[in-house]
């Protein structure tokens, strides 16, 4: 079987892909290391190298914190949902969060102006920053 | 040559293929690389492509389960008990639905009409089983939460088939195809996990604008149910008289509407001067949820039994049939429903009422019906 019969909410990854940030890293640390010791030796600087080195250690290390588990957005997360309550007789509206046994229509506490009871209006959920983007 | 002058010369040339016995090996190396390539550069592909469904699969896994587990928390919270419902749970989800043959299409509405409301039965029947004494709403709202577990089940067990069978048989086209339309199944899968919280809640979704809107024509006035799961309200709406139809809230339902307006206008025979169904559409993209449009003919989603039953009676008797569409995403039909989509529900009053006033007269009979599921939307 591919994936394990109770999977975690975490992010996977791979060995294949650790064994990669691994080797990239060593051979950019040996090889700056080398840079280093024929500049002490000979005070030349090997500028290619350097930079290249450097490049390849600062890209292992994004990929390494890429990679560190956080967990995986799957949908369930809770969206924040507000409700309207109006009153019929005049202009009063409030809005709050939304609680559970809420649905439209529903008749719920007393105007403050007119004192008659209010109904929810509406319940709506406001679009994530991903949905924004859009 | 001075030993700083000497390394300066050298640095940085190890690198370039100009060095003779480094260039050669490179050439040597890139040689390799494309006759590699040209043999094994698909099954590279395939390898690829596989490890990008296998990722996506672990998600749908992980969607999976955890919709299967809230499901059966929800049902233990309503019901109160601690038992054990996970088999009957698993059962339903597993639950399959055999379409009717298409071998012999005459009489094919009416027995695809039956099968489905056999299956409908039978799940609210086991959610009633499971927890007694759940009140009709409960009994909706958990039904729909069934539906949408099963949904991602299914969802799942299929791209893990397509995935096993293009890993077994190596079909770069297999793997392909799943590949190319991994994108749409993840974001169907997602807005499904996204139905679970709101149908849990009893929230109402972006499928619900059409009752949204039937509900507020009908706010203030009587209301009686005309067919299964359909409440009707007469409405007085610009010297109209307005059959204004919806689904029985504020539990998770859709009801029978097809069913309800071939039953106003048989009674009426014929003798309603438009029949205008309000509905949620899929948006194109670059197209903005909450948009309104109009258009001819029937908007009813689903197994397309009540969208037929429309258009038979609708044919018979020549009434012209208008719809209001309001667009929306695939992720927002079933999540909750967003702000735009919420306060589209006055741009389509006006134009109910622009349609009424440029296509009927005053005192005539006319049917607006708002489809959708009604969860948490009353009248």
């Amino acid at each position: 079987m591919i994936v394990k019969e109770t999977a975690s909410a975490a992010k996977r990854v791979s060995y294949f892909f650790i064994a990669i940030i691994f080797v990239l890293f060593t051979l950019s640390f040996i090889s700056l290391f080398q840079a280093f010791e024929t500049y002490r030796k000979t005070g030349a600087t090997d500028y290619i190298t350097v930079t290249l080195s450097a490049s390849a250690i600062a890209l292992s290390s994004y990929l390494a914190i890429q990679a560190r588990q956080k967990p995986m957005k799957l949908g369930f997360e809770p969206l924040k949902v507000f409700t309207t309550v109006q009153c019929s007789n005049c202009d009063h509206k409030n809005t709050r969060e939304f609680q559970n046994g809420d649905f439209i229509l529903k008749k719920v506490e007393l105007c403050p102006k007119c004192n008659i009871p209010t109904f929810i209006s509406s319940i709506y959920r406001e679009a994530t920053a991903e949905e924004e983007k859009k | 040559m001075s030993m700083k002058a000497e390394a300066l010369s050298t640095a940085g040339t190890s690198l370039s293929p100009g060095n003779d016995v480094i260039g050669l090996i490179l050439q040597i190396g890139w040689l390799g690389f494309f006759v590699f390539y040209m043999f094994y550069g698909q099954r590279l592909q395939i390898k690829i492509m596989l490890k990008e469904i296998e990722s996506s699969l672990y998600k749908l896994q992980l969607i999976k389960d955890k919709g299967r587990a809230l499901t059966i928390s929800t049902i233990k919270e309503v019901g109160k008990t601690d038992g054990d419902l996970e088999a009957r749970v698993d059962r339903l989800l597993e639950h399959l639905y055999i379409p009717p043959v298409e071998l012999d299409p005459s009489g094919i509405i009416r027995r695809l009409e039956h099968i489905v409301d056999i299956r409908d039965f039978r799940f609210k029947d086991e959610v009633k089983l499971m927890v007694p004494q759940a009140d009709e709403t409960q009994v909706n709202n958990l039904t729909n939460m069934i539906d949408a577990a099963l949904v991602l089940n299914q969802i799942y067990k299929i791209v893990k088939h397509f995935y096993l069978s293009g890993k077994k048989t190596s079909s770069f086209y297999i793997i392909m195809q799943l590949q190319m339309i991994l994108p749409d199944i993840m974001k169907e899968s997602e807005a499904y996990a996204n139905a679970l919280t709101a149908f849990k809640a009893g929230q109402p979704i972006g499928d619900g604008i059409g009752a949204l809107a039937a509900a507020k024509l009908m706010n203030g006035n009587e209301s009686h149910e005309i067919a299964r799961d359909i409440v009707m309200s007469e409405v007085q709406i610009e010297g109209r008289t307005a059959y204004v139809l919806k689904a029985k809230g504020p539990g998770g339902n859709v009801g029978k509407p097809g069913e309800a307006i071939k039953q106003i206008l048989e009674e009426k025979e014929g003798k309603i001067a438009r029949v205008i169904i309000i509905d949620a559409a899929q948006k194109l993209e670059g197209e903005k949820p909450g948009e309104v449009m109009e258009g001819t003919g029937v908007a009813i989603g689903g197994p397309e039994v009540d969208k037929f039953k429309v258009e038979e009676v609708a044919a018979k008797y020549k009434v012209p049939l208008n719809v209001i569409l309001i667009k929306e995403g695939v992720g927002d039909v079933v999540s909750a429903m967003r702000k735009e989509i919420s306060d589209s529900v006055d741009e389509v009053s006006v134009r109910v009422r622009r349609i009424l006033r440029e296509t009927t007269k005053e005192g005539d009979l006319v049917i607006i019906a708002g489809i959708g599921n009604t969860m948490g939307i009353a009248q």
